[in-house]
């Protein structure tokens, strides 16, 4: 039922090549999922999450502190390894230095005919945040118009946006499904679909979604019997972790992601001004930590997402040396703990000790389940 | 042959005076691990038999050696069992269990059982990484912690060590104590970085007991940290073979203030020994075996 999502996931780099070839138009590389995709996609452009591969690498080395993310490092390794050489532009919207250090040296070292680096406010908590980032989104805009001869109209804004809104609305319809107790729907099912949303054509995904979701009802098996659990982290695409998670027993029914439900979450708004309704959208957003201060509105969110997804427990996913959510863990975690959300914290690298991580995901379930046992 | 200083008994234990043909359920616990494998055999809930022995290359035929072992000559066989649990590294791989549970929830319910439910800390420190688990009164897991991507801290390391400096691995605690003052801890993250800082120790001159003293103290402070993250209450024990270790558990218990239980079993045995009282459980539930061989 899922299968198409599991390919696109798979296929990522084939699936753009034949879109460009199909299409005509151009494929831009996003670092970070604060970039404003609503106006990529009213240009036309396909937008694609650039992420890692999982796989041991030696390039980077030269290119990066030693301290800095697994994640952006496999990220620059990919660039440098020439996976993504059919991408017309890349463009990072801010938010943490490893990601930015790793656009700079690809930016630097790969050649692509377009490179934007947007500013985004860190402090979106901020009265000026939305002014702030409305002008900022002024200019990317006018550096897409400028790059692709195009001007851009409020119509051609409002497609963008309704082509994203329609997106994250199918995306909330599927996890709406994850809500009940026998879901129709496993962890890494949803993994592939959320996942895949970030690179493929929003339009063929949404209505991807849509065929399932009418099939679904049909489906005759449910994960039910699965301990509820919730993953909570920064970026996560490792599929081979989260089907170990289920296989030994856990059905992952819920996440706070930036490949999962922070990048969907919520809708750009109706607005007269269109720009100032994108800005609005990527300020009020599920927060990234690097950017959840003063005010902190991450906490109560995953909170209450716990609560309504009503999971037995929190596995909480840390990229060595991701700062902003490294200095979130212990507060999170005690946050969570004395809300009733027993957590278990993983740290994650390029590649991850599947054999101790197993052990530990066991004894957690077995932690908050296994009653028999006594 | 050159001799293995870091090699470590292994033996079996049977209880004589108790006749398992009188036992209702017999249950098994077979603890793999990466390093060592022990078979524990109960009947009703009592201790009847155990064996502690090296974990070859193979998963499968280091079970099967374990439990054949525990069971010589008693005429007892695989059939008579009601339940059997595997644990351990190699639980999924100990083709005559029922039913596989990790060794963080068996230790919690082995510690249980050999120190009394007034245990709340349970250290495991075992072959290749070392747990600290919290548990409520009936040996429940409320909270655990494992060490992270290195051996330093396990006993792998205290073999290594044992090995370097030709002490004989069951003599390494008293040496350790050996000492008119405590000498400052080697590296304490990587067994190969401590191996090489202690052969540079012991041609300055080091003697072997302020070598093994340094070496010991920083297994004890690694171990210290990994306690105070996951946070202890008393009443506090430690299971796994570095137990047997007076020289690493004194300094344990220097840093944590605490002393621990005294134990009444072989350390080694006590996530095998969990294993055998969840196999009890599960049979009082009534998921125990329907084909039992008549005793």
């Amino acid at each position: 039922m899922f299968s198409q999502f599991e390919t696109w996931y798979r296929d990522r780099h084939e699936y753009a090549r034949k879109w460009k070839d199909r299409t005509g138009g151009k494929v831009f590389g996003c670092f970070c999922s604060y970039v404003p995709e609503e106006i990529l996609v009213a240009a036309n452009i396909l937008p694609v999450r650039v992420l890692g591969s999982h796989e041991p690498q030696d390039v980077t080395e030269q290119h990066l502190f030693g301290m800095f993310c697994p994640f952006c490092r496999d990220v620059l390794a990919q660039g440098l390894k020439g996976r993504y050489e059919y991408l017309d532009g890349i463009t990072l919207a801010q938010a943490c230095i490893h990601l930015r250090q790793a656009y700079r040296a690809w930016e630097e070292n790969v050649e692509h005919p377009f490179s934007y680096y947007l500013p985004h406010p860190m402090h979106v908590a901020s009265p000026h945040a939305v002014p702030y980032l409305k002008e900022e989104l002024k200019n990317f805009r006018k550096a897409v118009e400028e790059h692709t001869g195009v001007t851009l109209t409020d119509e051609d804004l409002d497609r963008g946006i309704r082509i994203l809104n329609e997106n994250r609305a199918a995306m909330h319809d599927l996890y709406e499904l994850r809500k009940g107790p026998a879901p129709k729907v496993s962890g890494l099912e949803a993994m592939w679909v959320t996942v895949s949303s970030t690179w493929i054509d929003k339009e063929e995904h949404t209505a991807e979604i849509r065929r399932v979701l009418a099939e679904i009802d049909g489906r005759d098996k449910d994960f039910g019997e699965g301990t509820r659990l919730m993953f909570v982290g920064s970026e996560n695409d490792d599929t081979d972790f989260l089907g170990m998670v289920e296989m030994v027993g856990a059905t992952v029914v819920v996440d706070d992601h930036c490949t999962g439900t922070r990048y969907f979450w919520n809708q750009t708004p109706e607005m007269d001004d269109r720009i100032e309704a994108i800005a609005k959208r990527y300020v009020e957003r599920p927060a990234c930590p690097a950017k959840d201060h003063v005010v902190r509105t991450r906490f109560p969110h995953i909170l209450k997402l716990a609560q309504e997804y009503d999971v037995a427990g929190v596995i909480l996913i840390q990229q060595k040396f991701c700062d902003p959510h490294e200095t979130d863990m212990v507060p999170l975690r005690s946050f969570l703990e004395e809300n009733g959300f027993p957590c278990l914290f993983l740290e994650f690298d390029v590649t991850v000790p599947m054999g101790q991580f197993r052990i530990r995901v066991e004894a957690f379930l077995e932690m908050l389940m296994e009653e028999d046992l006594f | 042959m050159a001799k293995e200083f870091w090699r470590w008994k292994e033996y079996n234990w049977q209880d004589e005076n108790l006749n398992w043909r009188d036992g209702k359920v017999i249950t098994g616990g077979v603890d793999v691990g990466s390093v060592s494998s022990q078979a524990v055999v109960m009947v009703d809930g009592e201790l009847f038999a155990f064996s502690n022995m090296r974990t070859g290359s193979d998963s499968p035929n280091s079970a099967l050696n374990a439990m054949n072992w525990a069971l010589e000559n008693t005429g007892m066989t695989l059939d008579h069992f009601d339940f059997i649990v595997g644990t351990g590294y190699g639980r999924v791989n100990v083709p005559f269990a029922d039913k596989a549970i990790t060794e963080i929830a068996c230790h919690a319910r082995g510690g249980n059982y050999m120190y009394g439910p007034t245990v709340r800390t349970i250290l495991d420190m075992g072959g290749q990484d070392c747990k600290a688990i919290l548990c409520d009164e009936r040996g429940k897991v409320t909270n655990f912690l494992m060490n992270d991507k290195c051996a330093a801290g396990t006993g792998r390391g205290m073999e290594v060590f044992a090995d370097l400096l030709g002490v004989s691995i069951e003599d390494v605690g008293d040496l350790s104590l050996d000492v008119d003052e405590e000498p400052p801890p080697v590296s304490s993250t990587c067994v190969v970085f401590a191996k090489s800082e202690a052969a540079g120790l012991l041609r300055e001159g080091w003697s072997q007991s302020r070598v093994l003293a340094a070496y010991c103290s920083a297994m004890a402070h690694r171990v210290f940290t990994l306690l105070e993250r996951v946070g202890v209450s008393p009443d506090f024990a430690i299971t796994g073979g570095i137990a047997k270790n007076i020289g690493v558990v004194s300094r344990i218990e220097r840093e944590l203030n605490l002393t621990a239980l005294k134990p009444k079993h072989d350390t080694q045995i006590a996530g095998a020994l969990g294993a055998a009282l969840f196999g009890k459980a599960l049979v009082e539930k009534g998921k125990g075996r329907k084909n039992k061989a008549v005793a």
